[in-house]
C-alpha cells in the first residue's frame, strides 16, 4: 500500500495505483479527457495535470499515468495546475469547439470563450487517440492511426482510403468520447466521417434485418478474436454475458418416432440460358435479386435503381426463365406468373417506368389470383404474350443505344418485336434443392420424373412418402405458393401426430424374412431392397430383414440365388400347395 | 590490398578535408586534381592525398592540411592545384597566399596550431578529425583507435568500467546532461526479462538547424562512436547495439557502414570480439528526418517501426526500452568521449571543464561570425573567447548581441552575458541550455522578436502533435509572433504570450514541447523593450521586420550624391517610387509593399528606413 497526501487529504492506496485513482479516492475531481480506464494512458491531452511535491521537486504531472508514491503531496487544483490546465482546456477548445465533454470542463474551469482563433466550429475531434488506442490495444486491428503532425495531425485509415484491416468493429466510435467519429450504415460497410470507408462488414450482426429468430451472431471468418485470440469487446460490453466465443458446431443425433421432409427448392440459375445474358450484361437481375432491391432494408434502402444509380425508365419482366422449357425443365414452377404480376405491381408504385412483361401463360390459380392480373392490366402494365429468345445490348437503332434489347415473338400480333429496356428482371423457376439427392438415398424416397420427391399417393396420401413415418412438406415434394405449402405441412405435421398419438405402428403382415441356415451371406438382397429394410449382420455372416421396414414387397425373394428369403404367407411350397390344389378340382 | 597501402611509407600526406561541408565545396574534384598534378610532377610514390573527416573550419573550406609540419591550405580550388604541387611539395616552399590570414593582422598564418581558430580547441571526441582517413580502420587503430576497447574487454569488469565513467563525470552530450556513468549504472541494474536482453542506441539524429557536430564525429571518425558503443555495452550487459542516423546524413551512413563492417572483419565486432567471449554487433536504423525523433522515446518507437512520436516517462528506457528491454540511448558524441575516457583515465577527463560540468563539449559556430565551424572547447570556457578568440569577432565591425544557444529549443543570451561561463548549470539559468551545441551569433542588425518566430517556426512545424500544449501552443505562439512582426500586435497579446510559455514549458509531454517556449521565454527576459516597441510604436528596431519599416528617400542626398540615378524606381517592383534621371525621387507610401530592394540597390544611402 502506498500512503500520500491528496489536496491535504491522506489517502492509502494500492501500489501501482495512478495518483488519477489516489484523486478519486480523495474525492478530488480531476478533469481527464484521452484517458479511458481500459486503455493504457497517453497523456497527450494535459488536462489531468496536477501540482506534485515529492522529493525536494515541486513538478506538474499529468495523473493519469504518473504512479502514486510513497509521501507524494498533490494538489489537484493549486493555482499552477489550474492555469495550465485552464490553458490547455482552452487551446483544445479553438481546435474543437463542438466537442461536448470538452466544453464541459471548460465550464467547469470558468472559460467562457477562447482567446484563441476558432478554425472550425464544428470540429469535434480533440486528437485524444482513444479510437486509434483502441482499435490497437483493444481490437488488434491496427486499421488506424495519426498522420500527419503538429497541427495538421489527425486519424486515419493508412493513405486515407478503406483499410482492409478494418474489422467494422466500430470500437473506435465507442471510445471516441467528443462523437467525432459516425459509424453509418451504407451500403453494407461502415461509413466513418465522410469519405473513409471501412470493412466489408462487421464480425457481430444479425443476417438480415428481417431474420427470425432476430439474434446476433458471430461471423466467424471477420471476428479478430478468432484471428488472433484477443480483443473479446463483445463479451465486455455485454452486460447480460450472453457472448460465448467457446461455442461450436455440432452434430446433433435425435431419435425420432417421424420425420417430416421440408428441404425446399433452389432458383434456377439463370446462367445456363446464355441467350438471357444474365451474368454478361448489367442491369439483368433475377427476382430474388429484385426482391433484396426493392426491400426497406436492402442495399438501396428499397429504391430500384440501376447499377449507375439511376432510375429505370423501362424495365422487362421475363417469365419461365428455366420453367415450361423442354431444355430445361418441362414443369411449371408455379409461383413466378404471381410473384411477377407483384413486381409489375411494385415497379409501378415506386418508378414511372414502363414495365413489360413477357409471359407464356398467364397461370392465376389461386383465391384473388385472376384478380390481380385484372388491375395489373388496368395499371398499364405491358403484357406481351411470347417466350423470349434473347436479351441483348447488340442495338440496331439509336433510340436502342445503351439499352437492353429483349427480342420476343409476340404471338398475339404474329410478329418478332425488339424491345429496349433498361432493366430486366428474370423470374426464374424451382429446382430441388442442393442436396435433394442425398436426402432421397438417405430416406429412401423415390423421386419423380420431375427430380422432386414422390409423394406415396396424389391423390390419397399426397403427403406421405413410400416409408411409414416420413412424410412430405412443401417444395421439396413440387413447386408450390406458400399457401399450398402452410397446408401441406400442416398436413404432415397432423400426420405425424397421429403417429405419436396411436403409440404404435401396424407393420405389414406379409414381410419377407430370411432363413438364416440357408442364407450364404452373399448380400444380394441388401442392394436390392428399395426399403433399406435389409442388413447384414457380419458377425453372424447372414442377412436379417427388419419387420418394421419391410413391405414386402417380395424383391429379395425373388432375388435370392439360395431361396434363404421367402415371404410370409407365400412361401414356395404353399403357392406350390395352393397350385397344386387348383389342378386337383 | 589495404595492408600493402598501409605499410607504404610517403615523405608527405596531404591530408584534404572530406566532410561534407568541404565536399559540397568540390574538395573531391580538389583531391582529383590534386592526384593528377602529383603524377605529371612523378610524386605519386612520395606525396600521398588522404581524404579526412571535417576539420572544423567550414568556413574555409576545401581545406587542405599537410603533414609534416601542420600546414594549413584554405579555400583551395582546382586552379590553385598546379602551383601549389609544383611550389610546396616538389620545391617545398609553402604557399602564403593560400594560407589562412586572420582579418585583423592580415599576416598569413602557415601552421594550423597557430590558428586563433584551432589554439584554444581541446580535442576529446574530435580528437581524429583531419588526422585519419575515415574509411580505414586501420589508420583509426594507428591513432589509439580500438585501444580502449582492448582494455575494457580484457582488463576491466563492467563495474569498474561504469565507475570509471561515473568518476570522470561525464554527462550526455545530447543536451539534457544526464550523468553518463549514472545512466550505466541503472540500466545495468535494471532487470530484463526474457534472457536478460539490453540494447544500446546511438542517438544520430541531429535535427537542430545549424548543428551538424554528430554528423562530423561520425563522418570524421565513425570508429570511435563504435568503440565507445563496445566498451558500454560490456558495462552494461547488452549484446546488441542501434546506430539511429538520419537519412539527410548519406556521407555519414556510408562511412558508418564501412566502418562497421571493416570493425566486423577484424573482429572487433560481433561474435566473440577478440577472443574474449563478449559478443555484440550494431545495426544503422536511419531515421526520416522528424525533430521528433531525437527524443529518446520517440527514437525508440521509431526504431521499433511504430510512429515516431514520444511517450510519458516513467519508464525510462534504461528500464523499458526498445520492444520493452532497458536500454541506454546516449548521443554520437557522448560515445566518442568514451575511449578516451578509458584510454586516458577518469581523473585526466575529470581535470578538464568545471565542477559540474567536466571534459569537453563541441559547438557548432554560425550566424554573424568570422569563423563558422565546429569547434571542442573545454567546458567552463567563456562565450567571449568563443566569440571572440576563436569565431573571430563579428564580420563588419558590427556590435555582438546576443547568442542562441542549445538549437531551436534553447534560448537567447544576451551581450550583457558575454563572460558566461560554458556548463550545464549557468546556461539553463540564463534561461537557456546546452542543447547538442548549436551556438548562433547574432549582432545587431538581429531582431530579436523576429529571431524567436523562427525559431517557433521550427519546433512549430517539428512538433509531432501528440500533446495539445506543444501541438496547440507553439501554433498559438507562432501566430502572436507573426502578428507583431507584422505590426499587428496588441498589448493583450504579449500578456497572452506571457501566459503560454510557461503553460508549455510546465506541461508538454517531451523535451521538444518543454522546451520549445525557450526562444520567448529568454527574449521576453532580455529583450522585452523590442517587443514593446514592436507593439506600441509598431516599429522594428533593426529594421528587420519589414511590414514596420517605412522608407523615404533623403531627396538631398539622392541629388547631390546619386545625381538621382533612377536605379530605385526601376528595381522597385510596385511602381511606388517617382521621379527621373537628374532629379531627386520620392516614395508613395501608399504604394509602396516594403520590400525593402530600393534600400538594398541604393549605392549613395540615400534611401531611408525607419
Amino acid at each position: 500500500m502506498v500512503n500520500l497526501t491528496i489536496d491535504g487529504k491522506q489517502v492509502e492506496v494500492d501500489e501501482g495505483s495512478t495518483i488519477l485513482q489516489a484523486a478519486k479516492k480523495a474525492g478530488a475531481r480531476v478533469p481527464t479527457l484521452c484517458f479511458h480506464p481500459v486503455i493504457e494512458p497517453y497523456a497527450a491531452c494535459r488536462v489531468c495535470v496536477v501540482e506534485v511535491a515529492f522529493r525536494g521537486k515541486n513538478d506538474l504531472l499529468t495523473s493519469c499515468n504518473t504512479k502514486a508514491e510513497e509521501g507524494m503531496d498533490v494538489r489537484t487544483a493549486s493555482e499552477r495546475a489550474l492555469r495550465a490546465r485552464r490553458l490547455n482546456v482552452e487551446m483544445l477548445l479553438a481546435r474543437a469547439p463542438a466537442a461536448e465533454p470538452l466544453r464541459e470542463i471548460a465550464k467547469e474551469l470558468g472559460i467562457e470563450k477562447t482567446r484563441f482563433p476558432v478554425k472550425d466550429p464544428d470540429e469535434k475531434c480533440i486528437l485524444c487517440g482513444l479510437c486509434v488506442r483502441a482499435c490497437e490495444q483493444i481490437v488488434g486491428a491496427c486499421a488506424i492511426s495519426f498522420i500527419e503532425r503538429g497541427t495538421d495531425r489527425h486519424v486515419s485509415t493508412p493513405f486515407g482510403e478503406e483499410s482492409e484491416a478494418c474489422i467494422g468493429c466500430t470500437a473506435c466510435a465507442h471510445f471516441c468520447p467528443t462523437g467525432a467519429i459516425t459509424v453509418e450504415d451504407k451500403y453494407g460497410r461502415k461509413v466513418i466521417h465522410d469519405e473513409m470507408y471501412l470493412g466489408p462488414t462487421t464480425a457481430i450482426r444479425v443476417p438480415t434485418r428481417q431474420a427470425v429468430p432476430m439474434v446476433p451472431f458471430i461471423d466467424k471468418e471477420a471476428c479478430i478474436h478468432f484471428k488472433t485470440g484477443e480483443c473479446k469487446v463483445c463479451a465486455k460490453v455485454c452486460d447480460r454475458d450472453a457472448v460465448n466465443h467457446e461455442m461450436e458446431d455440432t452434430i446433433q443425433e435425435i431419435e425420432a418416432g417421424s420425420i417430416i421432409i421440408a428441404s425446399g427448392f433452389k432458383t434456377f440459375d439463370a446462367r445456363r440460358i446464355p441467350a438471357y445474358g444474365y451474368g454478361r450484361f448489367p442491369n439483368i437481375i433475377t427476382a430474388m435479386e429484385f426482391e433484396r432491391l426493392v426491400n426497406a432494408s436492402g442495399p438501396t434502402g428499397g429504391k430500384v435503381l440501376l447499377a449507375n444509380g439511376e432510375e429505370p425508365k423501362a424495365v422487362g419482366i421475363i417469365h419461365c426463365v428455366g420453367s415450361r422449357d423442354e431444355n430445361y425443365h418441362a414443369y411449371c414452377s408455379r409461383v413466378c406468373c404471381m410473384y411477377s404480376l407483384k413486381f409489375a405491381h411494385l415497379l409501378g408504385e415506386k418508378t414511372k417506368a414502363t414495365i413489360y412483361d413477357f409471359y407464356i401463360d398467364m397461370r392465376c390459380f389461386g383465391k384473388g389470383y385472376e384478380e390481380f392480373y385484372h388491375r395489373l392490366l388496368k395499371e398499364g402494365t405491358k403484357f406481351v404474350r411470347g417466350r423470349v429468345s434473347e436479351i441483348t445490348t447488340l442495338a440496331l437503332t439509336e433510340k436502342e443505344e445503351g439499352k437492353l434489347i429483349i427480342r420476343v415473338e409476340d404471338t398475339l400480333l404474329g410478329a418478332v418485336r425488339r424491345i429496349a429496356v433498361d432493366m430486366a428482371i428474370l423470374a426464374v423457376g424451382m429446382e430441388p434443392s442442393i442436396d435433394h439427392n442425398r436426402l432421397a438415398k438417405t430416406f429412401n424416397i423415390s423421386c419423380s420424373q420431375d427430380t422432386f420427391f414422390l409423394e406415396r399417393h396424389p391423390k390419397l396420401a399426397p403427403v406421405s412418402s413410400f416409408s411409414d413415418g416420413i412424410f412430405l412438406a412443401g417444395t421439396c415434394q413440387g413447386p408450390k405458393d406458400i399457401p399450398d405449402t402452410v397446408a401441406q405441412a400442416g398436413a404432415a405435421a397432423a400426420e405425424a401426430l397421429a403417429l405419436a398419438d396411436l403409440g404404435k405402428v401396424e407393420l405389414e403382415p406379409i414381410t419377407a424374412v430370411i432363413d438364416d441356415k440357408l442364407c450364404s451371406g452373399c448380400q444380394i438382397c441388401v442392394g436390392l431392397c428399395p426399403f433399406t429394410a435389409i442388413t447384414y449382420k457380419k458377425d453372424e455372416g447372414h442377412s436379417e430383414i427388419n419387420d418394421a421396414l419391410c413391405k414386402g414387397c417380395g424383391t429379395c425373394v425373388a432375388a435370392c440365388p439360395s431361396g434363404a428369403s421367402y415371404q410370409k404367407h407365400f412361401r414356395d411350397e404353399q403357392i406350390f400347395a395352393e397350385i397344386e390344389g387348383i389342378f386337383l378340382i | 590490398m589495404a595492408e600493402k597501402e598501409t605499410q607504404k611509407t610517403y615523405r608527405m600526406h596531404l591530408m584534404i578535408c572530406a566532410g561534407t561541408g568541404c565536399v559540397s565545396n568540390h574538395s573531391y574534384e580538389v583531391k582529383e586534381a590534386l592526384e593528377k598534378e602529383l603524377r605529371k610532377h612523378g610524386l605519386e610514390n612520395e606525396v600521398v592525398v588522404v581524404p579526412t573527416g571535417c576539420n572544423g573550419f567550414c568556413e574555409r573550406g576545401p581545406i587542405l592540411v599537410v603533414q609534416p609540419g601542420n600546414i594549413f591550405y584554405q579555400q583551395l580550388s582546382v586552379k590553385d592545384v598546379p602551383h601549389l604541387v609544383e611550389e610546396h611539395f616538389l620545391k617545398g616552399r609553402p604557399v602564403a597566399k593560400l594560407m589562412y590570414s586572420p582579418p585583423e593582422t592580415k599576416q598569413p598564418v602557415p601552421v594550423l596550431n597557430d590558428i586563433p581558430f584551432f589554439n584554444k580547441q581541446v580535442l576529446i571526441a574530435l580528437r581524429n578529425r583531419g588526422l585519419i582517413d575515415p574509411e580505414k580502420i586501420e589508420e583509426s587503430i594507428a591513432h589509439d583507435g580500438y585501444k580502449a576497447m582492448v582494455k575494457a574487454l580484457s582488463e576491466m569488469k563492467p563495474e569498474k568500467i561504469i565507475a570509471e565513467i561515473t568518476l570522470s563525470g561525464l554527462r550526455g552530450r545530447g543536451g539534457a546532461g544526464f550523468p553518463t556513468g549514472l545512466k550505466w549504472q541503472l540500466v545495468r541494474n535494471a532487470m530484463s526479462t526474457n534472457g536478460g536482453q539490453k540494447y544500446i542506441v546511438c542517438n544520430g539524429d541531429e535535427g537542430d538547424p545549424g548543428a551538424f557536430m554528430d554528423r562530423s564525429i561520425l563522418e570524421a571518425d565513425p570508429h570511435s562512436v563504435i568503440e565507445g558503443m563496445v566498451i558500454g555495452a560490456k558495462a552494461i550487459g547488452a549484446t546488441a547495439g542501434f546506430i539511429y542516423v538520419r537519412n539527410e546524413y548519406p556521407l555519414a551512413v556510408e562511412r558508418l557502414s564501412i566502418a562497421l563492417k571493416q570493425a566486423r572483419d577484424y573482429g572487433l565486432l560481433g561474435q566473440d570480439i577478440l577472443g574474449t567471449g563478449f559478443d555484440f554487433d550494431i545495426q544503422i536504423k536511419r531515421g526520416a528526418g522528424a525533430f521528433v525523433c531525437g527524443e529518446e522515446t520517440a527514437l525508440i518507437a521509431s526504431i521499433e517501426g511504430r510512429l515516431g512520436e514520444p511517450r510519458p516517462r516513467p519508464p525510462y528506457p534504461a528500464q523499458s526500452g526498445l520492444w520493452g528491454k532497458p536500454t541506454c540511448i546516449n548521443n554520437v558524441e557522448t560515445w566518442a568521449n568514451v575511449p578516451t575516457i578509458i584510454n586516458r583515465g577518469a581523473k585526466w577527463y575529470a581535470g578538464i571543464g568545471t565542477k559540474t560540468s567536466k571534459g569537453t563539449k563541441v559547438f557548432s559556430l554560425v550566424g554573424k561570425i568570422n569563423n563558422t565551424g565546429l569547434v571542442e572547447v573545454p567546458m567552463g570556457i567563456t562565450l567571449r573567447e568563443i566569440i571572440y578568440d576563436i569565431g573571430g569577432g563579428i564580420p563588419g565591425g558590427k556590435a555582438f548581441k546576443a547568442v542562441q544557444t542549445g538549437g531551436p529549443s534553447g534560448g537567447c543570451i544576451p551581450k550583457e552575458k558575454i563572460d558566461l561561463p560554458i556548463d550545464y548549470e549557468s546556461l539553463s539559468e540564463a534561461g537557456s541550455m546546452m542543447g547538442s551545441g548549436g551556438m548562433v551569433i547574432m549582432d545587431e542588425d538581429t531582431c530579436m522578436v523576429d529571431v524567436a518566430r523562427y525559431f517557433l517556426t521550427f519546433t512549430q512545424d517539428e512538433s509531432c502533435g501528440k500533446c495539445t500544449p506543444c501541438r496547440e501552443g507553439t501554433k498559438a505562439m507562432l501566430e502572436i509572433l507573426t502578428k507583431i512582426t507584422e505590426g499587428k500586435g496588441t498589448p493583450e497579446d504579449l500578456t497572452l504570450l506571457e501566459d503560454l510559455a510557461p503553460a508549455i514549458k510546465d506541461t508538454a509531454l517531451c523535451g521538444l514541447g518543454k522546451t520549445a517556449p525557450n526562444p520567448v521565454l529568454t527574449t521576453l527576459r532580455y529583450f522585452r523593450n523590442e517587443y514593446e516597441t514592436h507593439i506600441q510604436n509598431k516599429k522594428c528596431p533593426a529594421h528587420v521586420c519589414r511590414p514596420l519599416n517605412v522608407y523615404t528617400i533623403d531627396p538631398g542626398l539622392c541629388l547631390s550624391q546619386g545625381h538621382g540615378c533612377d536605379v530605385c524606381r526601376r528595381n522597385c517592383s510596385s511602381e511606388a517610387i517617382a521621379g527621373q534621371k537628374n532629379e531627386a525621387h520620392a516614395i508613395f507610401q501608399d504604394k509602396c509593399i516594403k520590400c525593402g530592394v530600393c534600400y538594398d540597390v541604393c549605392a549613395f544611402g540615400a534611401v531611408k528606413v525607419d
